[in-house]
């Protein structure tokens, strides 16, 4: 019964903010490496999958792994730059072969630009979390303990992960009142919290949604959701050019990208996939953008085609929200993606896109022209 | 509760679940589908499906029900999956006055992107949370009246009406359909093909029936 009280008490902002007596420390369950209780299905890989997909010498490797890494990012990042300026491919081969765990926070800010927008903002965090109020409150509060829920670090009713969670989505609904709290942000900003601090965090959340390096994500959130359905239509297409006999299908059996693929752009795979996917897809996401999202998405209509095109509507929609545990192994989904080439196509077809929905605008709101507004230049 | 194999039924009705976030829409859902309920579910980020069938005078009705977010934001998304739906459980929590009083809006939102027939029912969830009730039953029914509405209090987490709730729009839906199809003087059982919406008269709700082998 306690989360169904949680709930109602959610009601009063005011005794959520003042009494901050965390609430009993749940008993301790095993957990995975991650951190997620071992029962959970939705989030956890089970042992003899994780196992197919690495090799013995595992524990060796990952070591020299490692080593490689810390060469290149140098103490607390002070190589990166540099490094990335001279050797981009070598950094996206690293990138896309996964960041080491214990560098993931760390690497994570420096690839999105959030590193440079936290220097450049100091004491703007704590200003927002301390003194603003955001009409978002309440709804941000009722959704606390529905993000993550099975996660360690968010279990305990107003522990220190829900009050970190609680103060990042409310800074950003302070911070960007167009935007204010959507559901499905939380997944983004829990997902960095387990990887970084409450300001780190929320410094990223302000480089994904303006656009620090790629494409700004906020139409993800906006009002009408544009770019959520800018995002669908341009999968939709892309589901039919590249895989012909599926998109037919999904025609006659009257599938539409929204019915499954919604959250795979609004919390992109953070919602219901996999966690040590997840990471992964992140990895790349932070640093190549968000085509990555369709590279994967793609991957996994593929990779269950044959099934797929013989399922009747229902069963589909099921297929297409429960994808088979091999499906959402890493080591055979992610090289598949990759493999998957969408750049070239995506532009066109967000020019055209751009050219269906205001025929009579001058298409020139290329990305790069609007990202960063309402933003200091980076350097 | 005997689950009939989902292939099996004469008439599929699609049924919408909206109403504020976090009022129990998803975890209504999950109880009359598949007897589960979760202190903490997930937010729904944009639209859940599943599908129960049950038996009203013999006949299979099978329910197609569509779970949407109720964030204000999703309905860019969300309205979109009203269309073709003849009946909506329209959701408010008992226990937050403030989700009932947006049932008005909800009801615009239904009358906008539906069809004028579509039987609603308002839903006062979260029953067993009686020492916080905030909205009483009476005010509900009053309300349900003059709107027009079906009304019922159910709780996901008792598993108390939850059954009822359905049953008894499913059953009014039945009833719509089938007394429109004898006002026009045409059989039931004669309707098109499973997929096909029928309209059975000009602005009716409309349903989607199988024939052959499965018609009783
Ligand atoms: N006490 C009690 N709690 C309930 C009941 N139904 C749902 N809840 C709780 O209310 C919270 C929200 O339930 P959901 O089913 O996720 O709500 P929803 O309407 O689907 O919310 P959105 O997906 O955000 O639109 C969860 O913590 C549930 O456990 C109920 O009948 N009684
Ligand atoms: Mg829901």
């Amino acid at each position: 019964m306690r989360g169904a009280e949680a709930d109602s008490d959610a009601e009063k902002k005011q005794t959520y903010i003042t009494e901050f007596e965390p609430g009993p420390v749940p008993p301790l369950k095993p957990v995975d490496k991650y951190g997620f209780l071992k029962s959970d299905q939705s989030t956890t890989v089970p042992a003899e999958v994780s196992s197919k997909c690495k090799p013995r010498n595992e524990r060796e490797r990952e070591e020299k792994r490692l080593r490689k890494w810390r060469k290149m990012i140098g103490v607390g990042g002070a190589d990166w730059k540099h490094y990335a300026r001279r050797k981009p491919s070598v950094v996206k081969r690293r990138i896309r072969k996964g960041i080491p765990d214990c560098l993931r926070g760390l690497v994570w800010q420096l690839i999105s630009g959030s590193r440079d927008l936290l220097l450049m903002h100091q004491g703007v965090y704590e200003q927002l979390v301390l003194y603003e109020t955001s009409s978002s409150e309440l709804d941000i509060i009722r959704d606390i303990s529905r993000t993550f829920p099975s996660h360690v670090f968010f279990q305990q009713r107003h522990g220190p992960g829900q009050r970190s969670l609680y103060n990042v989505l409310k800074a950003y609904s302070v911070y960007d009142r167009a935007v204010g709290y959507v559901q499905g942000m939380g997944f983004l900003a829990g997902l960095l919290l387990l990887y970084m601090s409450e300001e780190d965090a929320f410094w990223l959340l302000v480089a994904l949604l303006k656009g620090a390096v790629h494409a700004p994500m906020e139409g993800l959130y906006l009002v009408g959701l544009p770019l959520v359905q800018q995002y669908l239509h341009q999968l939709d297409r892309l589901v039919k050019e590249q895989l012909p006999k599926l998109g037919t299908h999904f025609e006659e059996e009257m599938i539409n990208p929204s019915m499954y693929a919604s959250q795979w752009f609004i919390t992109v795979f953070s919602y219901s996939f996999p966690f040590p996917l997840a990471l992964r897809i992140w990895d790349v996401f932070l640093f190549e953008g968000v085509k990555i999202v369709f590279k994967v998405g793609l991957a996994l209509l593929k990779y269950c085609h044959d099934d797929l095109v013989k399922l009747p509507f229902e069963k589909l929609v099921h297929a297409l929200r429960n994808f088979p545990e091999d499906a959402l192994c890493p080591d055979t989904l992610l090289p598949m993606a990759f493999s998957i080439k969408v750049s070239k196509r995506l532009e066109e077809l967000t020019f055209e896109y751009e050219q269906m929905n205001n025929p009579s605008q001058e298409s020139s709101t290329s990305l790069k022209t609007i990202r960063l507004r309402g933003l200091p230049k980076l350097c | 509760m005997a689950y009939r194999s989902d292939d099996d039924y004469d008439y599929l009705f699609k049924v919408v679940l909206i109403g504020d976030s976090g009022v129990g829409k998803s975890n209504l859902l999950s109880r009359f589908t598949r007897n589960e309920f979760s202190l903490e579910s997930k937010s729904t980020i944009g639209v859940e499906f599943a599908t129960r069938s049950i038996n009203v005078d013999g006949k299979t009705i099978k329910a197609q029900i569509w779970d949407t977010a109720g964030q204000e934001r999703y309905r860019a998304i969300t309205s979109a999956y009203y269309r073709g739906a003849v009946g909506a459980l329209l959701v408010y929590d008992i226990t937050r006055h403030v989700t009932f009083e947006n049932v008005e809006r909800w009801l615009k939102e239904l009358k906008d992107h539906t069809d004028s027939n579509i039987v609603v029912m308002l839903v006062g969830n979260k029953s067993d949370l009686r020492h916080l009730r905030a909205v009483s039953a009476d005010d509900s029914q009053a309300f349900a009246e003059r709107e027009g509405l079906y009304f019922m209090e159910t709780s996901a987490l008792e598993s108390t009406n939850v059954e009822n709730a359905f049953k008894q729009i499913l059953t009014q839906i039945y009833r719509v359909v089938s007394k429109k199809a004898l006002d026009i003087g045409e059989d039931p059982a004669a309707v098109p093909s499973q997929g096909q919406t029928i309209n059975v008269n000009s602005n009716d709700v409309t349903a989607t029936k199988k024939v052959g082998c499965c018609s009783a």
